[in-house]
């Protein structure tokens, strides 16, 4: 049983790894045309994208030297974090990806074509930062407190845990809600998916991007941008708070939004997988004719997906800033991270495994790209990259109808003959 | 009398369904007939005739039209020898005006400029010297549906037609705007053009056409003239007589009733009733078999039963519940069970597996599920009994259906169906496309289901099967129900009369007929 | 309220048709001058972008990769101004050719290999945006932006006749090329979809595909054209961009004015006028959202000041919510009807009445 999961899983893997040499093979004409070498420049991208501090090579990804007061030694490259593993940062980018991606993949496998995810995340993202310093504020207000350092221990931690949670769970319901407005539409009107979200993304990216540069503009620099949130809203990365001692994440703000991240994607897999309400989903989504012959209630299913989907958007949104980036800054909405998880659930042919691993492989290559100075070669290579991979990755039919073709031509004739001497005998079906 | 169509040994298989939708089919039209090319749905008139209007390649054959060889490939290739189609679907824009409709295509090249007021004025002369009078700058949209098929006449005519395929053309009109087609059909024959009507109503024939022929089945049955055959014998024809084994069965036993149809009125397409005033009754322990060519309303009235469709008028009644306008899960529960006519897009999910497919009607129920999630034991356990209960071989738990064969997977709807001990079954088509000992399969199960008191009601083109499974017969034409009959009185002779849409003096039907 | 829109929809939309363009040409002469000057401003690129929707969507194709496309004609233009030094012209007309260029590319992408519509669009909007700074640092080593005395911008006409006219000379002249222009492209498209064939065979393959094939129209060439055109047009609102106002290129320039302008063409219901009008109308919003937040007093609710810049947007949710209405009353109606008129006749036949017209 597993070794055909195995066998079902790499055969839908081949066009992806396909589509993904191809599409190295094609940006390295565009590293040529940079007067660069396409060899060292991928290896210092996949390096600096996914392995240790001083990977120089391929190899090192697995296994490198390192000198240390003994000698030298050889280490195994994933665990060795001194100065910081390029994972790390990778691991804080791809939280947001995933999150965009599982969306995504709620809404496609209930057959909603929405990619409202940029929108909603967006919106959670506002949220998450308004809350992020008001609420504090308020509870400090509240209780009397000017100097929140010197606050008792006990509120202190208590603070710690509820606001966060609180600014969450704001974002996912506004996420939530944003989302449902597409889906009710989408049921009771039958206003095309795709087209409202559009809209609505539109309507999101402007109002954010007002709120930033006006009501709740903090400073006047030359960017705009909100209030910081108070530190006990602050989803503490990893490196300053539980592994205060590891250097493998020093460098990078990745912290409990991975975490929760995984969960998201633990949980979405189950719900699709393991209930019944996601197999109603699913059913929805491949066959609407089946789903209502059967008896399932598709109107609420399509609801339920749409609401979900913008819960995980807001998540996201409300993850990047209370993990990551503590404000918004102008230029956050319409950055298009909503359409990056969209791509990244395209990609991943709407599978969770397949998401966790293009989500970190996408994130790595950006990030890998950042560091490309050496060569003069701007980080957005890494977007380039991406981008053909993908549409190389989605000429999946193009490759497969020509393959066929060219298996028929090889094919004798006579099996076409022998072939309609069973359809006869099967005959009775319409064809008319 | 010279030919201006001959098609011989037209051959055409399709691989996507594994149909073979011609086989050796040799066609001939005179010119200046009316021809009529009859046959079932499925049975290959419109492959045939898509053949001859170049949207669809044959494998092998020839086509010569007026007697010289042509070499047909496209619409453009057909319409350049005069050969025009009007589709059962019509091919307008909507939001055009007629004038528009008619040409385009054909706009008159000024500098890629069109000149809508000539380009009007040709058209009512157009339409004026055909007697078909229209309004040029109406809007399509606007338009009865009797009204745009003349606007595909004229289509046709405008670029120069003289072989006219009329596809199913009086589906969709009321008898007024009927008569009014056969008008125009004889008008374009007196002036020497050809007509083909493609149709399945054995009445039109009767009344408009020079000369049918017969096709069942992919297979060209024969060509005679209309005043030669009736319309038993095209009936037959039609119809035929399959190698289907005698099913044993004993009489039924038939209890309460179970199912009460009454008055309905369903919609179809185009604003025309596709069930219209239909009353039956079902009773437990007996197989109401509702014969008739397909298209004549069945589909929705089953669609309306099962809930996939809104009903208009009337009442359907199922164990002293009313349910006409029930949710489908509902009907469900009440114990009705669906066995659809189209099993690969209706009755089954080819993306997923068997176990899930087995489980999409008692899914929300324990032991399958308990508070919204599965439990996937009792699942499979299911899945494995359908299996076994119905020898589903190349089957296994947990694996994709896709592969499975016709048979196979009709076992698998049947074992899903039945599962729950249903009280009334819908069988619809229950064994299209399936081999000989499937089809077997299918008729035993549904003989035991109706000794255990099930009522079950089937619908089905195939004569042969009505007559072997059912106990009382219902004739369906035009939305009607023509006449019920006893299976002990019913001959093919007159169910096939009946099934044209004529009338038996010993079995009235339930509404006043035409 | 379903049956009240339907009842009153003929009226109300005339009203929309004829008040709309009052209300507007009232306000045009009324502004502050500034205020409409910028509003024009604002407006051209949506005008145009909205064009390049609508001929591709009129055709059948959704196209959403405007943005990009849009990008692509604002880098085009200022590349080939700094490498040639040439006369802006020049520059835009670079930048509407390579927009028709991406255009085909999409067209072929889509059409002959079947790239799904909206994963391409995505891509290739992806692809633009990091390859323009891409190509940016590596051939001119500029980081993000690029700007360089040797870019001129577009001239400013002043037409001549109305120049001399008091309230008109400065709301109506004085604008760059590209803004005249897409007035006339406005015009341009009118008559293209509704005067020439190709704008017929447009029209045809976008309702109903199969009308246009059987009667041999070559559907993928007549979307081919189309796409290759709303290329050109997006190009042209690209350079606008960078040519016609700033002078430079900046990253990621377009900042969403792709995507709003579909937004438009969906408003517009697809029609070129109609786009015109809505494009204005957004392009004043815009003006007059930054207006009011530029006087620097918080005198006016922030609130008011996020409506009217939301408000186009906000509109269009409801214009497509108002046809959805209208199409689901309409819906409703006839079922209604023909339940009504057939069950008579059905009632009628039980009682052995006979209906005349019944054969």
């Amino acid at each position: 049983m597993t070794a055909k999961r195995l066998r079902q899983a790499l055969e839908s893997a081949a066009i992806p790894i396909l589509a993904t040499i191809l599409g190295l093979l094609v940006s390295s004409v565009i590293v040529l045309f940079a007067r660069a070498d396409p060899m060292q420049t991928y290896e210092h991208l996949f390096c600096e994208g996914f392995g240790p501090k001083g990977c120089q090579t391929f190899g090192n990804l697995l296994f490198m030297d390192v000198k240390t007061d003994n000698g030298t030694q050889t280490v195994f490259s994933l665990f060795y974090g001194a100065q910081g593993h390029a994972l790390g940062v990778t691991l804080e980018r791809a939280t947001i990806l995933i999150l965009a991606a599982l969306s995504a993949t709620v809404a496609f496998k209930a057959g909603l074509f929405s990619i409202g995810m940029d929108g909603q995340l967006v919106l959670g993202a506002i949220t998450a930062a308004f809350l992020g310093y008001a609420l504090p504020d308020l509870i400090y207000g509240l209780a009397g407190i000017s100097q929140p350092q010197a606050a008792p221990g006990a509120l202190q931690t208590v603070m710690h845990l509820v606001v966060p949670a609180l600014c969450i769970g704001a974002a996912m319901l506004v996420g939530a809600f944003y989302s449902w407005i597409a889906g009710y539409l989408k049921v009771k009107l039958n206003v095309n998916e795709l087209i409202s979200t559009i809209v609505l993304n539109a309507i999101a990216v402007q109002l954010v991007g007002y709120l930033i540069n006006f009501p709740l503009r903090s400073d006047f620099n030359n960017i705009a941008r909100t209030r910081r949130i108070d530190d006990t809203a602050w989803l503490v990365p990893f490196n300053r708070g539980l592994f205060l001692n590891s250097e493998w994440f020093s460098g990078s703000r990745v912290g409990i939004g991975i975490i929760l991240a995984l969960l998201a994607a633990l949980v979405i897999w189950f719900f699709l997988w393991r209930t019944t309400a996601g197999y109603e989903q699913r059913m929805a989504s491949g066959s609407r004719l089946f789903a209502r012959f059967g008896g399932i209630p598709n109107e609420r299913a399509a609801l339920r997906a749409m609401l979900i989907s913008g819960a995980l958007s807001g998540l996201a949104g409300a993850i990047q800033i209370l993990g990551v980036e503590r404000r918004v800054v102008d230029g956050f909405a319409g950055a298009g991270l909503g359409f990056d998880g969209v791509l990244v659930a395209i990609l991943a042919k709407e599978s969770i495994g397949g998401i966790l691993v293009v989500a970190v492989f996408f994130a790595g290559l950006q990030q890998g790209a950042i560091n490309l100075q050496f060569a003069n070669l701007p980080r957005q290579l890494g977007g380039i990259i991406i981008a053909l991979i993908i549409l190389f990755s989605s000429m999946e039919n193009f490759f497969r109808t020509n393959l066929a073709r060219i298996q028929a031509r090889l094919r004798p004739p006579q099996r076409a003959v022998d072939a309609a001497a069973e359809g006869v005998a099967a005959a009775g079906g319409g064809a008319t | 009398m010279p030919l201006a169509v001959e098609m011989r040994h037209i051959r055409k298989y399709f691989l996507s369904s594994n149909v073979l939708a011609c086989d050796d089919v040799n066609f001939s039209v005179r010119e200046g007939e009316i021809h009529a090319l009859v046959g079932e749905n499925g049975a290959g008139k419109t492959t045939l005739m898509n053949i001859l209007y170049g949207l669809i390649a044959p494998d092998e054959g020839e086509i010569l039209i007026h007697e010289r060889p042509a070499h047909i490939t496209h619409p453009n290739d057909a319409i350049r020898l005069g050969i025009g189609m009007v589709h059962q679907h019509f091919k307008l824009v909507p939001s055009f005006t007629i004038a528009e409709n008619i040409m385009l295509g054909m706009e008159p090249d000024e500098w890629g400029f069109i000149n809508g007021a000539s380009e009007a004025e040709a058209v009512r002369k157009l339409a004026a010297d055909f007697g078909l009078p229209v309004n040029p700058n109406a809007r399509v949209r606007d338009l009865s549906v009797g009204m745009q098929q003349r606007v595909e006449i004229l289509k046709a005519l405008q670029r120069n037609a003289r072989v006219l395929i009329l596809d199913e053309p009086t589906a969709v009109l009321t008898p007024q705007e009927v008569h009014e087609l056969y008008t125009v059909i004889r008008k374009l024959a007196a002036d020497g053009r050809t007509v083909i009507l493609i149709t399945h109503k054995l009445l039109e024939v009767k009344d408009v056409a020079d000369r049918v022929s017969v096709m069942r089945r992919g297979q060209m049955i024969g060509t005679h003239n209309v005043s030669d055959v009736s319309i038993r014998d095209m009936a037959n024809m039609m119809v035929g007589r399959e190698v289907i084994l005698q099913v044993e069965k004993q009489p039924a036993q038939p209890g309460a009733v179970v199912l009460k149809v009454e008055n309905l009125l369903v919609a179809g397409a185009g604003g025309i009733p596709a069930v219209f005033g239909v009353s039956l009754e079902v009773r437990a322990g007996e197989i109401l078999g509702i014969a008739g060519v397909s298209g004549n309303g069945q589909t929705e009235l089953i669609e309306a039963i099962a809930g996939l469709r809104p009903i208009d008028g009337g009442h359907v009644v199922l164990l002293d519940k009313d349910i006409t306008h029930a949710s489908v899960r509902a009907r469900r529960e009440t114990g009705m069970a669906h066995i659809p006519e189209d099993r690969l897009v209706m009755g089954l999910n080819l993306n997923t597996n068997l176990d899930e497919n087995v489980v999409v009607t008692h899914y929300m129920r324990p032991p399958y599920s308990r508070r919204g999630i599965f439990n996937f034991l009792p699942m499979r356990k299911l899945a494995q009994q359908i299996i076994d209960a119905f020898q589903i071989r190349s089957a296994r738990v947990g694996e994709e259906i896709k592969t499975l064969s016709g048979g196979n997977l009709q076992k698998v709807v049947l074992g899903r169906e039945l599962e729950g001990k249903p009280k009334f079954i819908i069988a619809n088509q229950p064994t299209r496309g399936l081999d000989v000992g499937s089809i077997e399969f299918v008729h035993k199960t549904l003989i035991e289901e109706r000794d255990a008191g099930a009522a079950i009601l089937l619908v089905s083109v195939e004569l042969d099967e009505i007559l072997s499974l059912s106990d009382r017969i219902a004739v369906m034409f035009g939305g009607r129900i023509m006449g019920v009959l006893d299976i002990k009185d019913a001959n093919e002779q007159d169910i096939g009369i009946l099934m044209a849409g004529g009338s038996l003096e010993h079995a009235p039907a339930k509404v006043a007929t035409p | 309220m379903i049956k009240f829109l339907n009842k009153h929809s003929r009226r109300l939309r005339h009203a929309l048709l004829i008040g709309g363009p009052l209300v507007g040409l009232l306000l045009f002469l009324v502004l502050p001058e500034r205020l409409v000057q910028g509003g024009i401003r604002l407006a051209t690129p949506y005008i145009l972008g909205a064009l390049a929707a609508l001929i591709a969507s009129r055709a059948g194709v959704l196209n959403l990769a405007i943005e990009g496309k849009m990008l692509l004609g604002a880098f085009i233009g200022v590349v080939v101004l700094y490498k040639t030094g040439l006369d802006p012209v020049v520059g835009v007309m670079a930048a509407v050719i390579m927009g028709g260029l991406l255009g085909l590319v999409f067209a072929i992408l889509y059409l002959r290999i079947r790239i799904n519509l909206i994963i391409l669009a995505l891509a290739l909007n992806l692809f633009v945006a990091n390859a323009t700074v891409f190509f940016l640092r590596v051939s001119f080593g500029a980081f993000g932006t690029l700007a360089d005395p040797s870019i001129h911008s577009l001239p400013i006409l002043t037409i001549p006749i109305i120049s001399g006219i008091p309230i008109l000379a400065e709301r109506l002249s004085g604008y760059n090329a590209i803004v005249y222009l897409s007035w006339f492209m406005v015009l341009f498209m009118w008559l293209l979809l509704y005067r020439t064939r190709f704008g017929r065979h447009v029209r045809a393959v976008g309702e109903n595909r199969e009308a246009a094939e059987t009667v041999g129209i070559n559907v993928t060439l007549v979307q081919t054209f189309a796409l290759t055109l709303s290329g050109m047009l997006a190009g042209l609102a690209g350079s606008f961009l960078s040519l016609g106002v700033l002078s430079q290129f900046l990253e990621n320039m377009t900042a969403g004015r792709g995507w709003i302008a579909i937004t438009v063409s969906l408003f517009a219901l697809e029609q070129p006028v109609g786009a015109f009008f809505t494009a204005l109308f957004f392009g004043f919003s815009e003006a007059l959202s930054l207006g009011l937040q530029n006087t620097g007093d918080t005198k006016l609710s922030p609130a008011l000041v996020a409506l009217v810049l939301a408000l186009p947007q906000i509109a269009t949710i409801g214009a497509l919510v108002l046809v959805a209405l209208r199409i689901r009353a309409a819906e409703l109606l006839k079922r209604r009807n023909f339940a009504a008129q057939f069950g008579q006749e059905l009632a009628n036949l039980r009682r052995g009445v006979v209906v005349g017209g019944q054969d």
